[in-house]
């Protein structure tokens, strides 16, 4: 029998998405920390996680430089004898802070690990934020600041969330050179202390990890100085400014654009069809963006939509690179895919791929242990149900063309957007 | 150890198979062998921008993408100076699916005007976003006619400049297609949840009725020893100076690969490089430095970037970065410094297998440099290496006859 090739194969569809059980347990002094056991590979990761995110600075760059300086000596150790004690068993040590909280991770070998955990908490429970490092580190990052300055996509990304929630907000908070060199060890030992030593929020095991590690993580945890954070926080929403913002570089050859606006947080019943919305609209590479703009008339290298959450509410937003002469085409073009998801249901087909593709992208996203991990810190973060991903092929399936259009009407309002262009007049 | 089998189609198409049963998920990995070093020198660009168009509907099938996501599946590629990879993922349970898109694009695409005019400015679009519109874009761009001269590693895989770009026309596609695209020109690697006697009837069924075409890959110039230092002057809007110094070192399969890696690792990786303690902190010479190996199947380069303090000469700051060079020439390696750039070989190793897709094409870039057995005795090539053996590989690399230099300098240098 010949091969017709003009036929697919038939496929199965995502009946069950499996998220596998993990471990929640407590120090005796009562510091949470979860295990997630997974893989065949000999590695782990752990990740310490610090109520010590932006939000909780008093002067602008401070949580920022307290992350990055934890491994910038130690009261027993020099910057370089802790990088050399680490490195010496190939493991990593990655520090970096958001807006809610700050992130310690070290990432080794299982038969590393009982080598590296002292080192790791020396650096979390002992740092000294050296006055030599710190002023190098100052002066670094106002070089990498001056680089960034360059590019427009971060004018562009500065911008935006300046214009969404006025120049003083928390998610608008870009450090300037003036503010690098304010820095000084005081208020960084004072944020540290504060934030870090009593800041402790949950850590999270994960990889191929023995009962043996998970017990010497434990005890360390235990006799370690960190004690619990306390306290709840809420980020404001801020003032917002211009609805159109552009900012002249009259050299540029392509013009970096982002427009968006606020929307619901992940604990909003609507959240999770608004992020299928968002999927269809600009979230992957089949999306009606990435179709329409690159795929049918390759005015840009790349073109996506995104939603950003937070605690209390969520950014949502589109962005993309486009050369000047076309710029107002593209612009064009996006409001009226806006327009479009609004006005007219999506069709039957372009929802059941958009499904199975989703589910798909999910069972991807569930498969070996550091994925498995991001996934399990939403759940802990937005105090969601251990079953929040397996829920998803319920809910998907449930979901059609009419609700998606009431989720559009709804959140996708042009009025609200702002829109911001960095490039030539 | 990756555990895997392979065989042969009648076409010539070479197969790998790698079992897991730990994971849900499927990869079909396709590499073909050829890169931007098999291009035109006045045709650049070409192989990647043919990347672009293998995914704008194959001969049966109109639309790849959709396809691929409507049974639950992901796909993307990249070009290379040496080859071209595309790979798919999907549940396993559906990766037939997978097997009819990747042949049928093997098979013939439909080689339409309006993808290629489309995606001509989508990679211009590109060249622009990566290459022209950021702070030392060009970078690549300069360094590469220096330090090439006949080797066709002289141009980086965006190509030359966006006129080679424009000027492609649909003859030179087809051309391209069936002379590069040939089974016996590629390696598919199947590699998930599935077994090897369902992936030889899938292979059969899917890939085998593929007839070959005679594939002729044209033999490019061998770059010959330099001789002499290179430097070149570029000043640009950029906020603060740069230095980029290229060494030639060897190529994958010559013995001074994996100690130039390892090398690249003492001086510039994590907080404990060299580079790093003595050019940024003990001595204000630099802000940022970082030493690296191009990693190219033929002869590449070991590159040592980094951007300059302020009222910093460009002199001062190489003379400090060939002193720690000599260094490490003159006083060697320590015993400890070999075990940590070994360590950290290893930790890359696993967690980078952690990923299945990151398997599949390891084994597929392991069977084109020569051997698939290569992924395996990879670690053994690393610890094999004594701190006497780099410091004489050190000695044979950095030489500044053949080094390749380029003062970046910022052009308002205002603040």
């Amino acid at each position: 029998m010949t091969l017709n090739r003009q036929i697919a194969p038939g496929f199965n569809t995502i009946e069950k998405l499996n998220f596998p059980k993990y471990g929640i347990h407590q120090t005796a002094n009562g510091l949470p920390y979860y295990t997630l056991i997974a893989g065949n590979e000999p590695v782990v990761r752990i990740e310490v996680v610090f109520d010590a995110g932006i939000i909780k600075q008093s002067t602008k760059g401070e949580a920022g430089f307290v992350a990055s300086m934890l491994s910038e000596g130690t009261k027993s150790k020099t910057a370089l004898e802790l990088a050399d004690a680490l490195d010496y068993y190939g493991s990593y040590f990655q520090l970096r802070c958001n807006a809610e909280d700050c992130i310690a991770t070290l990432y080794c070998l299982d038969k590393h690990l009982e080598s590296c955990l002292p080192h790791f908490f020396d650096a979390l429970t002992n740092s000294i934020f050296p006055e030599k490092e710190l002023s190098i580190q100052k002066k670094n990052a106002i070089q990498k600041l001056l680089v960034s300055k360059k590019k427009n996509s971060y004018v562009c990304r500065k911008t935006f969330y300046q214009t969404l929630f006025g120049v003083e907000h928390i998610l608008a908070s870009f450090t300037e050179k003036e503010d690098i060199q304010g820095i000084n060890r005081e208020t960084l030992t004072n944020f540290y202390q504060k934030n870090i030593l009593n800041g402790f929020k949950y850590a999270i095991i994960s990889g191929n990890i023995s009962h043996l590690g998970i017990a010497s993580f434990s005890r360390m945890l235990a006799s370690s100085d960190l004690k619990m954070a306390s306290g709840e926080f809420t980020i404001p929403l801020g003032n917002r400014g211009n609805k159109n913002t552009l900012i002249a570089k009259n050299e540029s050859v392509q013009s970096s654009i982002r427009i968006g606006t606020t929307t619901i947080n992940r604990k909003h019943k609507n959240f999770r069809k608004l992020q299928f919305l968002n999927l269809i609209f600009g979230g992957y590479f089949g999306s009606r963006l990435m179709k329409n703009i690159r795929e049918d008339k390759g005015l840009t290298y790349g073109i996506y939509s995104v939603i950003e959450p937070y605690k209390d509410f969520s950014i949502w937003y589109l962005d993309c690179e486009i050369n000047y002469k076309n710029r107002n085409k593209g612009i064009e073009e996006i409001l009226k895919e806006i327009n479009k998801i609004k006005e007219e249901p999506i069709p039957l087909e372009e929802l059941e791929n958009a499904k199975n593709y989703y589910l798909g992208s999910f069972l991807k996203s569930l498969d070996g242990p550091f994925s498995l991990a991001d996934r399990l810190k939403i759940i802990i973060d937005n105090e969601l149900s251990p079953a929040y991903y397996a829920e998803f092929v319920e809910l998907l399936n449930a979901i059609n063309s009419k609700d998606l259009q009431e989720i559009a009407q709804e959140y996708f309002v042009e009025n609200n957007m702002i829109e911001i262009i960095v490039g030539k007049e | 150890m990756i555990q895997y089998s392979e065989f042969t189609l009648s076409n010539g198409l070479h197969v790998i198979h790698h079992q897991d049963d730990a994971t849900q998920l499927c990869a079909l990995n396709i590499l073909y062998k050829v890169g931007s070093r098999n291009e035109n020198p006045e045709h650049t660009g070409f192989a990647h921008l043919f990347e672009h168009l293998m995914f704008g509907g194959s001969i049966n099938i109109e639309e790849f993408d959709t396809e691929l996501q409507r049974a639950g599946g992901e796909s993307n590629a990249f070009t290379s100076n040496d080859i071209t990879n595309y790979y798919v993922t999907l549940p396993a349970n559906n990766i037939e699916t997978g097997f009819w898109l990747e042949s049928d694009r093997m098979l013939s695409l439909n080689f339409s005007q309006k993808s290629l005019d489309v995606q001509k400015g989508v990679v211009i679009e590109e060249f622009k976003e990566r290459y022209l519109n950021q702070p030392y874009g060009d970078l690549w761009l300069k360094i590469l006619p220096l330090a090439y001269q006949t080797h066709p590693y002289n141009w980086p895989t965006i190509g030359k400049n966006i006129e080679h770009i424009e000027k492609t026309q649909l003859k030179d596609v087809k051309a391209f297609f069936d002379n590069f695209y040939a089974p016996s020109n590629a390696i598919l690697v199947v590699a998930g949840n599935i077994n090897l006697e369902e992936t030889k009837r899938l292979c059969a069924k899917w890939f085998e009725s593929i007839p070959n075409r005679s594939s002729e890959i044209p033999l490019y110039a061998k770059e010959l020893a330099q001789t002499e230092a290179r430097k070149i002057n570029v000043e640009a809007d950029v906020p603060v100076n740069l230095i980029l110094k290229g060494y030639k070192m060897g190529g994958r399969l010559d013995n001074d690969y994996f100690a130039c890696d390892l090398l690249s690792d003492i001086l510039g990786s994590g907080k404990s490089a060299r580079l790093y303690n003595k050019l940024v902190k003990d001595n204000d010479v630099f802000s940022e430095i970082d030493a690296y190996i191009s990693g190219d199947v033929d002869p590449g380069l070991f590159l040592i970037e980094g951007k300059l303090q302020k009222g910093i000469s460009f002199e001062t700051a190489e003379n400090a970065i060939i002193n720690v060079l000599n260094d490490l020439i003159i006083n060697g390696v320590s015993n400890d410094e070999v075990t940590k750039v070994i360590n950290k070989t290893e930790t890359n190793i696993h967690f980078g297998d952690v990923n299945i897709l990151n398997r599949a094409m390891k084994l597929a870039f392991a069977k084109f440099i020569g051997d698939t057995s290569l992924v395996n005795s990879e670690i053994e090539s690393y610890r094999s290496l004594s701190a006497k053996e780099l410091q004489k590989f050190a000695a044979l690399t950095f030489k500044e006859e053949k080094c390749s230099t380029i003062y970046y300098k910022a052009k308002n240098d205002a603040e």
